[in-house]
């Protein structure tokens, strides 16, 4: 393969923001009996911004959440909100409101009562009148005017998902949090919901911190997402970048999808590591920072990245079509490479005409640009 | 066999059942209710409203019970309530099983047994011995209604933490942890959230225990010593001292009828408190 050279401009991962953060955690740690659930979280949130925690089912991620509500108290570390360390402060003393999974709205109480719930603990007491304003305005947000009486179990899955979103901002919290707010409703709903929820940040401009282990649900709201594994953020970044730049194959895996082939780092040389895999082919790849020659490694490159051909090309490797699924827009193959084993390859249509679709069985050639595969450290 | 043969067939035993324990019983004692004594005791057919028109001469039994029933009740409930929701909300689910266990052993003893030793308790060489030697003298315990009161609620304890425990138990927790959120503070979170949805707990314990305390005899002949005399035992004294069949039938059916007006209007209100509420079903 020759060298080719590549563009290795990373976005950086924590933009600096001028203003100062509306929240933050500093150091923080939890643990619960011998398990370690925040390993020494360190993060800034901007005011205004859409934050997600990413990550698997006991990353840590509820934790972090939590800790933010004022659920659970950090072992050591400071939670910020405001500029105030508030590790002591009970959650009915934080500004913070949590949209919860399973919405946990009171259900001896109308979607009215519900909603005003936060606003009659207020001390001073509000006027009546102004509850029943703020009220009807936060059910006007959430388009569920006229549904005041409505008992909430009369209600459908996404219905009582707005109520729970109103019954949160009708307090004007400082931070939105959503635990996993989305995950109890079938997929049209999901859609509906994410993208309702993106416009509402936008309309009313309160900072919201979502946690989910939906990658998409993630990418698609956000604009900054906190990979978490074991208890530690092991990346933060806008979704792009992490598309683009993960730092560690977990974070490649786990945001969007990948091909991976492992392989020892050959030689690393103006930021291009060269790959040697088991069965002998030499990979080029933008390395990883860190990787040194001898290393275990893996190259990732995304399905979108690699291009099938019916001929051979300098540096393409033959393989054979083993699945192929239509899916209107693009066509997703499988591609088995004798060196390699299978691989995804998601192809558009747009502009190829109808005879290069390949069907199964088809031999054909494969090959990336260089540029656009990362030698990653393999965990 | 059709499926409405079998549905009918499902329902027979229970039908069965209640037909010659329920209704055959209170149909004799409503036809013996307007009859007379025999010379000899038992019953003798007529048909006259005499026994009822004697029922003044049961009247201090009618009150006792109408005071103290209603009374147990509520003190057992004030005494259940904290006790379910420490062991509901506030316990450990490891010791849970332990704690509910030590609540029903008393069960395991008869209550005739219990009450013997509340006697001893009560009694001159128990509680008023103890007190007298911290100075208070004069007191008597045993054979008052406040004797009387206490065996009772010691008795249906169990009976009233139960429900109350299965309520709180029930009871998402979540919903405690979004009041917090929402900015109320621990007792008003209990105050808004917890105590109204416990309420149906509460209410099938108190039915429970003033249905069966109103028919109590054992507790009363024991530690009110024949002098706190409830209906149970005006009722015991007719049909197994005085033979007075037809007065004690009319003494039953007016207890039967008192109670199904009192707990009727009690469902009633209940009902009402939480019309149009999903989560609330009595009994």
């Amino acid at each position: 393969m020759t060298h080719i050279p590549i563009d290795l401009q990373y976005a950086t991962s924590e933009q600096p923001d001028a203003r100062p953060p509306i929240a933050a955690l500093r150091n923080v740690f939890k643990v619960f009996g011998d398990v370690v659930a925040a390993d020494q979280l360190n993060l800034s949130i901007a005011p205004g911004e859409f934050l997600s925690f990413l990550g698997p089912s006991g990353c840590g991620k509820t934790t972090a959440l939590r800790m933010l509500a004022g659920f659970e108290a950090p072992t050591s570390g400071e939670v910020l909100i405001d500029g105030q360390v508030v590790n002591t402060i009970e959650p009915y003393g934080r500004p913070v409101n949590m949209v919860f999974q399973s919405y946990a709205l009171f259900p001896h109480m109308n979607v009215a009562d519900n909603i005003g719930y936060g606003l009659r603990q207020r001390r001073p007491r509000l006027a009546r009148a102004e509850i029943a304003r703020k009220v009807g305005r936060a059910l006007e947000i959430v388009r569920l005017t006229g549904f005041e009486k409505r008992r909430v179990w009369e209600m459908s899955g996404g219905q009582q998902q707005r109520v729970a979103l109103a019954r949160a901002i009708v307090n004007e919290p400082k931070l939105l949090l959503l635990d996993e707010p989305l995950a109890a409703l079938d997929r049209k709903l999901r859609k509906e919901m994410q993208i309702e929820l993106q416009d509402l940040q936008r309309q009313i401009g309160i900072t919201f911190v979502l946690v989910t282990h939906d990658q998409e649900e993630a990418l698609s709201l956000s604009d900054r997402i906190c990979v978490m594994r074991e208890g530690r953020i092991i990346q933060t970044g806008d979704p792009q970048n992490l598309y683009d730049h993960p730092k560690s194959r977990y974070v490649a895996d786990f945001v969007g999808t990948s091909n991976f082939i492992d392989g020892r780092v050959e030689h690393v040389a103006d930021g291009v590591a060269t790959l040697a895999t088991p069965s002998g082919l030499r990979l080029q790849g933008a390395a990883n920072a860190g990787l040194k020659a001898g290393d275990e490694a893996c190259l990732s490159v995304r399905p979108e990245q690699i291009h099938m051909h019916r001929d051979a090309a300098p540096g393409s490797l033959p393989g054979t079509v083993h699945n192929r699924i239509f899916l209107g827009e693009h066509t997703e193959y499988l591609v088995q490479q004798p060196a390699l084993g299978s691989l995804n390859v998601l192809a558009p249509r747009q502009g190829q005409p109808d005879d290069l679709s390949f069907q199964t069985g088809e031999p054909v050639h494969i090959n990336w640009n260089p540029a656009r595969a990362l030698v990653l450290s393999p965990d | 066999m059709t499926r409405r043969e079998r549905n009918w067939l499902l329902v027979t035993p229970a039908a069965a059942w209640f037909v010659v324990m329920l209704v055959l019983p209170l149909s004799v004692i409503f036809v013996f209710s307007f009859g007379e004594r025999g010379p000899a005791g038992g019953y003798v057919p007529a048909f006259t409203f005499e026994q009822y028109a004697n029922l003044p001469a049961r009247f201090t039994a009618f009150k006792n019970t109408m005071i103290l029933a209603p009374l147990g009740t509520i003190a057992a409930m004030l005494i259940a309530y904290p006790l379910a929701y420490q062991l509901a909300v506030r316990t450990d689910p490891k010791w849970k099983i332990i704690l509910l266990v030590l609540v029903i052993v008393p069960f395991w003893t008869s209550i005739l047994i219990r009450s013997y030793a509340w006697i001893f308790i009560l009694g001159g060489s128990g509680l008023p011995a103890l007190l007298e030697m911290v100075g208070i003298e004069g007191v008597r315990l045993i054979y008052t209604p406040f004797a009387v009161l206490i065996g009772i609620v010691y008795g249906y304890l169990p009976l009233m933490v139960f429900p109350i425990y299965v309520s709180l138990d029930r009871l998402d927790k979540r919903l405690l942890e979004a009041s917090a959120d929402l900015g109320a503070r621990p007792f008003s979170t209990f105050l808004q959230v917890t105590l109204p949805l416990s309420i149906p707990g509460v209410a099938t314990g108190c039915m429970l225990v003033f249905i069966l305390l109103m028919g109590e005899f054992l507790i009363p002949a024991l530690l009110g010593g024949g002098k706190v005399f409830f209906v149970g035992n005006a009722l015991v004294d007719l049909f197994l001292q005085s033979r007075n069949w037809a007065f004690g039938s009319a003494v039953a059916f007016t207890l039967i009828v008192i109670m199904l007006v009192t707990v009727t209007v009690y469902m009633r209100l209940i009902a009402r408190l939480h019309s149009g509420r999903q989560d609330i079903s009595i009994m």
